[in-house]
């Protein structure tokens, strides 16, 4: 899962921190999201497009994985 | 109040909490734990509701629950192996102290018998022999003997019987565990 939470920060001229605040989780879960090391939920997915006034398809882009689509990399 | 002085308070109501608690149970005060430990849980609840940040997310959730799931299949993969080894002391003849017998018959025609115990898996020398015991007449074997011989013999296997019973201890805690997360899994698996 691709994500532009970075850009679209830096177009809002947000910190971390301060979207962490917003969408009610902590920093580290923005940092690991923004890495691509952490999957977030739906819910969660849908608060922070709505934060940047955005669709949830133009903060997460699903691109399938090389090995197919039964991995995983929740593990 | 921010997430590390939370954090610095529950540490210190632990601590002080424990320190009481260990106190009062050393003087035998048991009043004391009952007012400190729902205390102290009160204390915390209380920090942790004016606590301004978040304190825990999605992802500290999952990394929780995923934490807590391998440290069960850890523990039950090294608790299994644990417990066959040592209940194999209780029941495997080769770890099992060696106990051999020879009769010896004197000049009056009594029968004395020496009882050699020898560690586990050893040849039968004098450098690997655990203890010995005499018993003067086998025919006409006193009370203390009769004592002496049973004290032998539950001296003898009382190393292997306790690792045995620590491993049907740990065996039976791995059946419980299992059996409580079978329970909760069956539970999650239909509410969700």
């Amino acid at each position: 899962m691709k994500n532009r939470i970075k850009v679209l920060r830096a177009e809002h001229d947000m910190t971390q921190e301060e979207l962490a605040e917003l969408v009610g989780v902590t920093r580290n879960t923005i940092i690991s999201i923004e890495k691509d090391k952490y999957c977030p939920s739906l819910k969660l997915g849908y608060r922070i497009a709505r934060t940047f006034g955005v669709g949830i398809d133009e903060v997460f882009a699903y691109e399938e994985d090389k090995d197919g689509p039964s991995s995983s990399d929740d593990d | 109040m921010k997430r590390l002085t939370y954090l610095t308070c529950t540490l210190a109501v632990a601590v002080m909490v424990a320190a009481m608690t260990g106190w009062s149970m050393a003087a035998g005060n048991f009043l004391v734990p009952v007012i400190a430990i729902p205390l102290g849980i009160i204390v915390i609840l209380a920090c942790r509701r004016n606590v301004q940040e978040v304190i825990c997310d999605e992802r500290l959730n999952k990394v929780h629950s995923k934490a807590a799931l391998r440290t069960l299949e850890v523990i039950v993969i090294a608790g299994a192996i644990a417990a066959v080894i040592l209940y194999s002391f209780m029941i495997s003849d080769t770890l099992s102290p060696k106990v051999t017998g020879r009769v010896y018959t004197g000049e009056d025609g009594s029968r004395s018998m020496v009882i050699n115990l020898y560690k586990p898996g050893s040849p039968e020398t004098a450098e690997n022999l655990i203890r010995t015991t005499t018993i003067k007449n086998i025919n006409a074997m006193n009370e203390f003997e009769a004592m002496d011989y049973c004290q032998f013999r539950r001296e003898a296997f009382l190393e292997n019987e306790r690792k045995g019973i620590a491993g049907m201890t740990i065996g039976i805690g791995i059946i419980s565990l299992l059996a409580t997360f079978g329970a909760f899994y069956l539970y999650y698996d239909r509410k969700y």
